[in-house]
Formats: structure tokens, sequence, C-alpha cells
């Protein structure tokens, strides 16, 4: 059914040319599900964008040949393409978000496809987009129709993207990291949904994904790529026994898969660093002039808990259980909270999700560093120059790094800049919000390993929030669940993985596929 | 309907702050309409007796709350100058105001949105470029000075209308608007040069968004994706921005008024504040602050419309 043959991408800068994906080959067979598998710019999305015929921009140069049902799609024209699009192939994206229309109502996108490739009434559109959305199991499908995507939670979203790339039936639906966005629960009905879809409609799924244990459990063969190469492909249960190259290995072995990679330091008689006692907050939400700000439902409710010197602690729930919050709240960052907090050492620092987002991107590293010690005060520029340059040697880098911008950075050299940061008012506690979820699998290893480090050598203590409970297994002693805001349950990891109480510890648990 | 009883609410307040700060400015500066309307060589005598007769001796709260009583109940009182009630003597120049201003306006959206489109469209061809050069040129030159430079090309050299000539709505509406295009343009065009680049920036970030990725995968034309996806997105920013752009014009077709010699509200504004004629000016400027509430009002309502992300929750 498809069959791509030597593609390469070359994106033409004005300055070198670069290509971004050499000797790119697939073929597929209807009702197949292939994946393809490789960390951020190894090019898997390209290719598939190039399949789907989305690769329009001036500014790249494709060669090799694509064959979709016997046609060539490289060189067909758009408008030959634009039949193909959105009917025979079907696309869904990572960010359900903001690649739906914010101000149109899904109905009307979920229709839109049908509506450029059918001759259809508005009566048998609307009739269509709900049988769709029913089968895409969207409950009370006729009056969600006419809502907007940002009053959907973010599984209906994709789900939305789901019926949206299937109304009019493709033989080809390309899912371009649709679960990546999504929490554990809602990511594995997702992938429940692809698969009775594949099963009933003989669907073919190109999977693209960096997530390799979604792969596997979803697909019958995949692809590895690196650097815009496919390094190997095959079998999925053959690749993942016996992967054949150096970087398939990798990339296997980084995988988290509930294996502690070290235990904290010894902690049994040390003293607290932290107590949270009844803790609740709230947002304020400015309504009006004259109205005070409104009292808002609390994000976080009568927590309590307590940390100890050198202790690694997960904290774990899906989005908007309000675990941020919390970490936000320990730090004194919100003004309408209820309930003690006591830290028994000087203010902790926190490390964020997005290295990408939380650096000031016209300053220089050293600059970032040594700005909590300039606004403090109390230091010399030479002692801040030497501060800044140890917590770097301690997070991995070299002096260089000091007069270099961050956008010279990859993802894995910001986040520990970032953790560099955290370390320069030598707290002995570091708050760390989902630290390594926006980072590539192997970046991820490197960076838990360099806060295993720094707490086993420094003795600082860690609260780790994250919604990967695989992660959390890695490294953390003691677990703290929460859901919608309440602390649902607390103990040790060997209480919490091997003994859950609570219900939603247990789903939890088997959403992230742990068995004991 | 919680928002619509704020929005009333707003527009009160608004009102009552613009009137009374018109009514302590005219307590501030030096001279009263008694001195106006009899010269400087008036006996002291003569100007009492006028002032006591006028009301002007009254405590300054009591001639603010009794001129707001009557003008909400319509009476905007006597022209000290004229002698007229004040109501005849706007009701007759209203339409010309709002005429210049509603033609200008049309004239900015009729330019901005087709050309944003085109410019954004065409983006990287070099001729786009003369586009933005216009358009940064128009929009730093001052309307007024446009006004003389637009006097000048189509009054006296190309004879298109005759500069200080004016034909009233009521004698012959078609020469009426021929008379008011060519201030209208001296108007419009930075303004319009400003929406352009404003419209043009919106479609080129939408266009970056992730959703017209999808679009184009579900097989829609160029022309489709910018028409139902891109535009109305685009759209949204730029319609503050023609709120914004209405009150101006209301503000600024008074300059105009005066280059042009339309005998409109500015004209009677200018000369009413130097005869110190108070019931005029007061009328004028609140008419002018409930017009730009109501704009606001109206663009508040658009952008509910526009961006479904602004309304309450269901």
């Amino acid at each position: 059914m498809l069959d791509v043959n030597d593609l390469h991408i070359e994106i033409e800068d004005s300055i070198i040319p670069e290509t971004v994906v050499h000797d790119f080959d697939i073929i597929m067979h209807p009702g197949e599900i292939v994946g393809i598998v490789g960390e951020s710019g190894s090019g898997k999305s390209m290719s598939a964008l190039a399949i789907a015929g989305l690769l329009s921009r001036k500014d790249m140069k494709k060669k090799g040949r694509i064959l979709f049902e016997g046609e060539e799609l490289l060189t067909a024209s758009r408008s030959r393409l634009r039949e193909i699009q959105g009917d025979d192939i079907g696309i869904i994206f990572q960010e359900p978000m903001t690649s739906l229309n914010p101000v149109k109502k899904v109905g009307w996108q979920i229709e839109e496809a049908l509506r450029i490739h059918r001759n259809l009434s508005d009566d048998e559109l609307k009739s269509a987009a709900i049988a769709m959305m029913k089968d895409v199991e969207i409950p009370d499908a006729e009056r969600l129709y006419n809502y907007y995507p940002h009053e959907l939670s973010g599984g209906l979203r994709q789900r939305v993207m789901i019926a949206a790339a299937l109304i009019c039936d493709p033989k080809l639906l390309i899912a371009d990291e649709p679960t990546t966005a999504l929490d554990v629960t809602i990511q594995a009905q997702i992938i429940e949904l692809l698969k009775r879809i594949n099963h009933e409609r003989n669907t073919a799924i190109l999977f693209i994904s960096h997530d390799l244990s979604v792969v596997r459990s979803l697909c019958s063969r995949v692809l590895v790529m690196n650097k815009g190469r496919i390094v190997e492909s095959g079998p999925v249960d053959e690749v993942f026994e016996h992967p054949g190259e150096e970087y398939t290995k990798n990339l296997i072995h980084a995988i988290p898969k509930f294996q502690k990679i070290a235990t904290a330091i010894d902690n049994h008689d040390s003293k607290p660093i932290l107590e949270v006692k009844n803790v609740s907050a709230r947002y304020k939400k400015i309504t009006g002039y004259f109205q005070p700000g409104k009292k808002q439902r609390d994000v976080v409710k009568s927590a309590s808990f307590t940390m100890n010197e050198g202790e690694i602690v997960g904290l774990v729930g899906e989005s908007g259980c309000g675990k941020t919050t919390l970490g936000k709240t320990i730090l004194g960052m919100l003004d309408d909270t209820d309930g003690e907090i006591v830290h028994y050492s000087n203010m902790p620092q926190m490390i964020f999700q997005d290295p990408y987002g939380s650096l000031n991107p016209s300053k220089t590293i050293g600059w970032i560093l040594e700005e909590p010690l300039r606004i403090n005060g109390k230091y010399t520029p030479n002692e801040r120059y030497e501060r800044a340059k140890k917590m770097l040697g301690l997070v991995g880098l070299d002096e260089s790094y000091l007069s270099r911008k961050p956008k010279a950075l990859s993802g894995g050299q910001r986040q520990r800049v970032c953790i560099a940061l955290a370390l320069m008012l030598e707290p002995r506690l570091i708050i760390a919000d989902e630290p390594v979820s926006a980072l590539d699998v192997t970046v991820q290893e490197q960076v838990i390993n360099l806060l295993i480090k720094l707490n086993r050598e420094l003795g600082i203590a860690i609260l780790f929030i994250s919604h990967d409970l695989k992660v959390v297994y890695e490294l953390c002693s003691r677990i703290i669940v929460m859901k919608d805001g309440r602390i649902v349950e607390q103990g040790t990891d060997d209480e919490i993985y091997n003994d859950p109480k609570d219900p939603y510890t247990k789903q939890l648990l088997s959403s992230a596929g742990y068995a004991k | 309907m919680k928002t619509i009883i704020k929005k009333i609410i707003t527009f009160i307040v608004t009102v009552l702050l613009v009137t009374l700060f018109v009514f302590i400015a005219f307590e501030l500066i030096p001279g009263d309409a008694a001195t106006a309307r009899l010269g400087i060589n008036a006996t002291p005598e003569a100007l009492m007796a006028l002032r006591e007769e006028m009301g002007l001796t009254r405590p300054f709260f009591i001639r603010y709350f009794s001129w707001l009583g009557s003008f909400f109940f319509g009476d905007m009182g006597i022209s000290y100058s004229y002698g007229v009630s004040v109501r005849s003597m706007l009701a007759s120049k209203l339409p010309i105001t709002l005429t210049l201003t509603l033609i200008s306006f049309i004239m900015v959206v009729a330019i901005s949105i087709p050309i944003g489109v085109f410019s954004s469209k065409y983006e990287d061809r070099p001729g786009i470029k003369i586009i933005d050069v216009a358009g940064q040129l128009t929009m730093s030159v001052p309307p007024f000075f446009l006004g003389i430079i637009v006097t000048y090309v189509f009054g006296m050299l190309l004879h298109l209308f005759v500069p200080g000539g004016f034909v009233s709505y009521d004698v012959d509406f078609g020469k009426f608007l021929s008379y008011l295009f060519f201030p209208a343009v001296a108007i419009a065009l930075p303004k319009a040069a400003m929406s352009t680049k404003l419209l043009k920036t919106s479609i080129l970030s939408e266009r970056k968004l992730d959703y017209v990725r999808t679009a184009f995968s579900r097989g829609n034309s160029t022309m489709d994706v910018m028409y139902k996806h891109v535009l109305k997105n685009a759209i949204i920013p730029v319609i503050t921005f023609l709120g914004m752009t209405l009150a101006d014009i209301v503000a600024g077709s008074l300059v105009i008024e005066q280059v042009f010699s339309i005998p409109g509200y500015g004209r009677l504004l200018i000369s009413s504040i130097a005869n110190r004629d108070y019931p005029v000016v007061q009328a004028i400027i609140a008419i002018i602050a409930m017009i730009v509430i109501v704009i606001n009002l109206i663009v508040d309502i658009l952008y509910q419309i526009l961006d479904p992300r602004m309304r309450e929750g269901r």
C-alpha cells in the first residue's frame, strides 16, 4: 500500500544545506501498524509529514520515491495531493489543543474532511460526525458537537482529532506522537482506541513516538531512527529483544522500566527538612473592577507530609492534580494559602519542566547563574564567578559554557544549567517539577543520574514531582500520590508499588504497566 | 447578563467622570462665559448681573448636577454665544461628523483587510516590500499634514474637489459625500497602514500554528486554509485595534474638519472653547465620550462572538 524508497529531505539553509532525512525506506501493507521511534531531531516526524504531503516549505528539497497505492506522491501536483489528504491519508498530531482550530466548533472540524471530499448535505455531515464521535467513544456526542476545543479535556480533544482524521475512512492513519501530551491513564485509553480502529476498519497506522514501550504494545513492526537515518528495523519483539545496533541498545536500555537506579542515602534517623501541615492553596481570579478576587476552588486541599534531610520523595499524579501548585506553595510563590509550612534549612530551590522556556534567551549562562547571588548582594563579582564555575562543574559542564547563550545548548545541557542555577544558593532541598518529561529518554537517564549524584554526594533532599511512575520508581524512596488536590496515599516505594491501598494508585500503576 | 450590567455601570461612571473633568477644566482656566460675552471692557456690575442671570454664581456642584440632570433628559441648555438651544445646534452637525467618521472607518477596514491578507500571502515576494515601505511612510505622517497634502494634490492640482467648499447633506447628499471623501482619506490612510501591518503580522504568526497544518492535512486548499481557518483567528487582535482606531477617528476628525473647513463638531467645539460656551462644549464632549464607550462596548461583544474562549463557561 505504501512504499517509500530512498527518501531524502534536505533543508536549504542560506548558509549550509542540511540533510535531515537520509535513505528513508518503508513498506506498509493494508491494516498493518508500523512504528517509528527515535529521539527528537531524528527525522521521524519529517519523514511522516513528507509521506502525508505536508512538507511544502519552499526551502526543502525532497528526493526519492513515495508510492501510495501505486501512485507517486512526491512529484504529484498540489491538487492531486489535496484529494488524497484527509481522504485516503489521515493524520493526528501530538498536541491536540494547538492542532485544533480554537475558534471553530469541534463538530465543524470533524466534518471538515468529509465536506471537502464528499458531496453531502449539512444533515448528512452532522449525522456522520456524530456517529464518528460515538465510535471514538466521545460521550454525549450530540452536545459536544457544538463545543469548542478549549471546553474539552486533553483526552477528549485527542479523540476529536482521531474522529476528524478517520471521518473519510482513510487507508492510512499517520499518528505523530499522539499520546505524548496526555496522562498515562488517558494514554492507555487512546492506544486501546487505535488498536480497535485498526482491527475494525483495517486502517493501516504509521505510529511515530519517542516512547518505546507504547510502540512495543501497539505496533507489529518498528523502525528505529537516529540523526535522519533508519538504523534498524524489523518485527517489534525481535528489535526489542535482540537489538542489533548500539544505538537501539542504548535507547532500549534508557527506557525507564521500574528498576531502581540507586537508593537514596540512608536517612533513618536524619532530621526533618520540611514539614507541610494541612496546606491548602488556590489561585485568585480577578473578575471585575468592583469585586475583589473571587474565592476560587482549592487546587491543593489540606496536604500534609514531611521530608527528611537527604531524602528523595516522589510526588505523583496526573495533570491538574495540584502537584505543581503544591510545589509552588512550599516555595511561597502563592499568596492565597492556608496551613503551615516549616522549613528547617534555607529556602529550597526549584527546577522546572521546560528547560527551553526557563532560561532567558538573551543572557549568557554565566549571567543567568550569577543572578541569584547578584540579587542577594553579598557576593563580589569574583565570588559569583567562582560559584557559577563550581556549580557548572557539579552538573558536568565546563567553564566555557559560562559565556554561551541558552540557544547554543541542547535540551539536556539546558536542564543541567537549570539544576546548576538551583544549586547556586546552596539549598538543602530542591523541588524538581517534571525535570525530565520534556527530554529524550537517553537524556532523561543522564539527568536522573545527575540528580542521584547530587543527592549522594551533597546530601541534597529532592522533592521529585512527576507524572511518570517509572521514573519515580528509579530514584525515589518515598512516594506521595495526589489526585484532585488531595494526597490520596503516601508511603515507602515498596508500600506504594507493591501494596497500594487507594484504588487510584492501583489504577495509575496498571496504566503505567507495573507488574509486581 | 451580569457582564451587560457591568458594562452599563462602566458606561455611566465614565460619562460622569468625563463631564466632571470638563466642568473642572472650565473652572480652572481664566475668564468665564460672562466676560466672553461682554468683552474685557465690561463694568464689574454688568458682569455680576449677567453671571447672576446665567446662574454662574451658584456653587460648582449645583451647577454640575443641574446640567447633568437636564442633559440626561435631552435638554442641553442654551448656547451662551448664539442664544439658541444647544440640542438644535448639535443635531444639525451630528450627521456631518458621524458620516465623516464612518466613511473614514469603512476606508480603514476596506483598505487594510485585503492588503493585509494579500501582503501576508505574498510575503516572500520582493515586490511586497513596496507595500511595507508605503505603509511605514503613511503611518509616520500626521493626519492634519496628510490633509494639507491631500488638499493640494486632489484639490489644487487635480481639481477633484474645491478646497474649502462644502455642501450640506440636506442640500445634495451625493455632493456631501464627495466633499467628505478626501478628508476621510486623510484620516483613514495612517490608520489603515497600521491596521494592515498588524493584520499581516497576525496572519504570519497564526500561519505557523499547528492547527494550520491540521487544516492542510484534511485536503484544504491554501485559499480555504486562509479564509476558513487563519483569518478568523488572525482578525481577533485586529478587532481590538480597530475599536481603538474608531474611537481615535472620532477625535481625529475634529482636527481634519478644521483643515478642510467642514462645519462639523470639530469647528464648533474649537469656537465654543474660545467663547467659553460651556453648554456647547459640555454637550459635545459628553456625546463624543458616549460614542467612544459605545464603540468599546461593540468591540467587546464582537470579541466574544469571534473568540469562543472569551465567552463565559457553560
